[in-house]
């Protein structure tokens, strides 16, 4: 919904504004403002305690367009994510302190 | 088969140590019960304490009650089918925030229930410090602490079970925002007489408001078809309140609830990031993760064949020695005793140096909770090839053996998935096959052969996976994989896992090997292998210019895979050294492509029949057949250019 992904300037994201779970800096704390694609999958990561207002960092990309790997702050848990998927997650940056 | 003995439900989210905690208790076993081929759907055994004896399913693990995988289906059907005497909802404390949104489900079952914290020594590890008749206040169903991969709190469990089942008191579901409850009770009310009423009214009414677009709300409502309209009308209200799709507004209430519950029983003091941590993000690594993915496997068959390799000599030298020196004699007697020897020798001396540490490692790798990472490194990979990283677990696990590999297609979520993994995994050198390529090639020709083969082998499966592409087409929705936390495995689970797998193993195998291997030698000895030898000489000596008497052994390799293998010194009549002097080194290794692919063994067909039917099972076999009738050709065709 932003067009294509530009690497270089992604850590300048102002506060407030909103983009997926693929476009944002390794390690800074975000939360979830909308989970879009059909149900199933929806249902899925709820269920897994992917919910909105939840607190997430991208943890780390796998090379060669593989899947990434995010850390659900509030659920504290783990997933590994295909890029599909991720690109459905969208996100708000969220200040450092409040971390 | 359901007796008169309560029945006690496990159920929990995956890697939350219910399997563990279900086998330190099933130590106190009455009596088991394994239904072959279902351990994967739930594990069901007898237990006795103190003079009572509880009947306890282990169902697989399920993060929700609203089913998204196909194994938790399973799950649901369950307690769904059969109302349970008492349900045991087994979490990992070091997730509990998390873990109570499942546990706030459950308790709109009003089943009588007990929760388990889990994992209570990670817990406190992160820094959690859990006020236990806080949780059991708020939640008002019993809770009980254990650290079962050390049997820990067991005990204390069990004594639970037994107060519980006296008392049968049944918990109060969980209250939700006015905005939601309001809509809730609207439709207990309005549920017609007839409607299938699971477990309660409110449970079902907020199921049937949660079903939507699911195919168990299209089915209930073609025959109730003026509720339609009232549950689409309140889905709409409860939608409209918190602009999101009413199942999402239901689970984010129980989403809050839980993190209140969690917030208000449990304290976290800042955990230190711990070596685990350094650890695992060196193993995740883009670049060293893979490093250390190959040294971890590398190093394991590396460890395999080092351990194996001289064990295997040094338990052969007896029956060797035996064997020859009945070489004189040509009886009956003696060349049924032969047959006894080889088989007795093949059990023991081929199998057993590879088969217990490849058990025991897998098992290892699996605790370890190395394998879903393996999934994550490897599923770039495997979505090239049409699949993607949740089959990796499958074809790792398919190494130890391709049955187990099968069933686990179960949590694959699409149809599509499991077909093509279940073709794919016959093609995993599984332990017997491992046998097989260090016994002959990688004894008899040098390692690097044997990694040759292997390498050779990954490759096949790659490309038969891209063939198979072609046919089903791949529109998988993508991974998605909980990562659990890594965890030291317990060295007595990981015994118990592979005594379990060994046992199955021989119980199964043995009779087969050494009967077989009898029976073979009377045949012999009567000379009537040579009718099947000239019925399979067009294709064992025609085609791949093996020698035809290699024949009747394809037909034990169908049995077992290292049949095959002993069955070729049978064959041949002569021992394990000498086989180099009978056959060349291109017909060894045609021999062992061959054996490797041209069937799956009897049990993975019946597995894969049973799981998939029977177009699959024949499409494996003609898959199969081909895939190995082409390779031991070219093999054939090239070392004889060379």
């Amino acid at each position: 919904m932003f067009g294509r992904r530009v690497h270089h300037l992604i850590s300048e994201i102002p506060t407030g504004s909103i983009c997926t779970l693929l476009e944002i800096p390794q390690g800074k704390i975000f939360r979830i403002v909308e989970i879009k694609g059909g149900p199933g999958l929806h249902r899925r990561l709820l269920s897994l305690g992917f919910h909105r207002g939840d607190r997430v960092t991208l943890d780390r990309e796998a090379i060669m367009q593989g899947p990434v790997l995010v850390r659900n702050l509030t659920a504290d848990t783990k997933v590994a994510l295909g890029r599909g998927i991720a690109q459905k997650i969208l996100v708000e940056p969220i200040g450092d302190n409040e971390g | 088969m359901k007796d008169n003995f309560p029945v006690i439900v496990f159920i929990g989210q995956p890697n939350c140590g219910k399997s563990t905690l279900f086998n330190s208790i099933a130590g106190y076993k009455a009596q088991t019960s394994n239904f072959p081929g279902t351990t994967v759907t739930h594990a069901h055994s007898e237990v006795m304490w103190k003079g009572q004896v509880y009947s306890i399913v282990d169902l697989p693990g399920t993060y929700s009650l609203t089913p998204s995988e196909p194994q938790e289906k399973v799950a649901l059907t369950h307690i769904f089918k059969e109302k349970p005497d008492l349900i045991v909802n087994v979490i990992d404390a070091s997730l509990l925030g998390r873990s109570l949104e499942l546990t706030l489900e459950l308790l709109e079952l009003e089943y009588p229930m007990i929760v388990v914290l889990n994992m209570m020594d990670l817990a406190e590890k992160k820094g959690m410090s859990i006020r236990v008749e806080e949780l059991e206040k708020k939640l008002g169903v019993p809770v009980v602490k254990t650290i079962a991969i050390h049997g820990l709190g067991t005990k204390e469990l069990l004594d639970s079970v037994e107060k519980a089942l006296i008392s049968r008191k049944a918990p109060i579901a969980p209250r939700y925002a006015k905005e939601v409850e309001k809509r809730i009770q609207k439709l207990i009310e309005a549920l017609p007489e007839d409607f299938p009423i699971i477990a309660n009214k409110r449970f079902t009414a907020i199921k049937a408001i949660e079903a939507e677009t699911m195919a168990a709300d299209r089915f209930i409502l073609e025959s109730h078809k003026p509720l339609k309209s009232m549950i689409d009308s309140l889905r709409q209200e409860i939608s409209d309140w918190r602009e999101a799709p009413a199942y999402e507004v239901i689970s984010a209430e129980r989403h809050h609830l839980a993190l209140k519950i969690f917030e208000e029983c449990c304290q976290v003091r800042h955990a230190r990031v711990n070596w685990v941590e350094e650890l695992d993000n060196l193993i995740m690594h883009p670049i060293f993760g893979y490093f250390f993915l190959l040294l971890i496997f590398a190093g394991m068959f590396y460890l395999i064949f080092k351990i194996g390799s001289p064990l295997e000599t040094w338990l052969l030298k007896p029956f060797e020695s035996l064997r020859l020196s009945l070489q004189s004699h040509h009886n009956l007697l003696a060349e049924l005793l032969n047959g006894l020897i080889q088989g007795i020798g093949g059990g023991i001396a081929i199998v057993f140096p590879y088969f217990i540490p490849l058990l025991l490692l897998m098992g290892f790798l699996e605790d370890l909770g190395y394998l879903a990472r393996a999934g994550f490194l490897l599923d770039t990979f495997m979505h090239r090839i049409g699949l993607h990283g949740k089959s990796v677990p499958m074809f790792i696990l398919g190494l130890g053996c391709n049955v187990p590999a099968i069933m686990a297609t179960r949590i694959l979520e699409s149809k599509r998935d499991r077909i093509v993994t279940a073709l794919l995994i016959p093609f995993v050198p599984c332990a017997a096959r491992t046998t097989i390529i260090l016994a002959l090639v990688a004894f008899l020709l040098g390692p690097w052969w044997a990694l040759g083969f292997y390498f050779f082998n990954l490759l096949l499966i790659a490309f038969l996976a891209l063939v198979l592409k072609k046919f089903f087409k791949y529109s998988s929705p993508g991974l998605i994989l909980e990562i659990p936390s890594l965890k030291l495995p317990s060295l007595k689970n990981i015994w118990q896992k592979t005594y379990f797998n060994l046992k199955e193993f021989v119980r199964f195998a043995w009779p087969i090997l050494i009967g077989g291997s009898v029976i073979l030698s009377f045949l012999s000895y009567i000379k009537f292998d040579r009718v099947f030898n000239t019925f399979l000489s067009p294709l064992v000596s025609g085609l791949l210019g093996l020698p035809s008497n290699l024949g009747v052994t394809l037909i034990f390799g169908f049995l077992r895979k290292e049949l095959s293998l002993l069955m070729m010194f049978q064959a041949l009549g002569v021992g394990y050294q000498q086989l180099l002097s009978v056959i060349t080194r291109t017909q060894l290794l045609t021999f062992v492509a061959f054996v490797s692919f041209f069937i799956p063994c009897l049990s993975t067909l019946a597995i894969i029949w049973k799981e998939l039917g029977r177009r699959i099972a024949f499409l494996s076999v003609a898959l199969n057949l081909s895939v190995a009738i082409l390779v031991s050709w070219l093999i054939r065709l090239l070392f004889s250019i060379l």
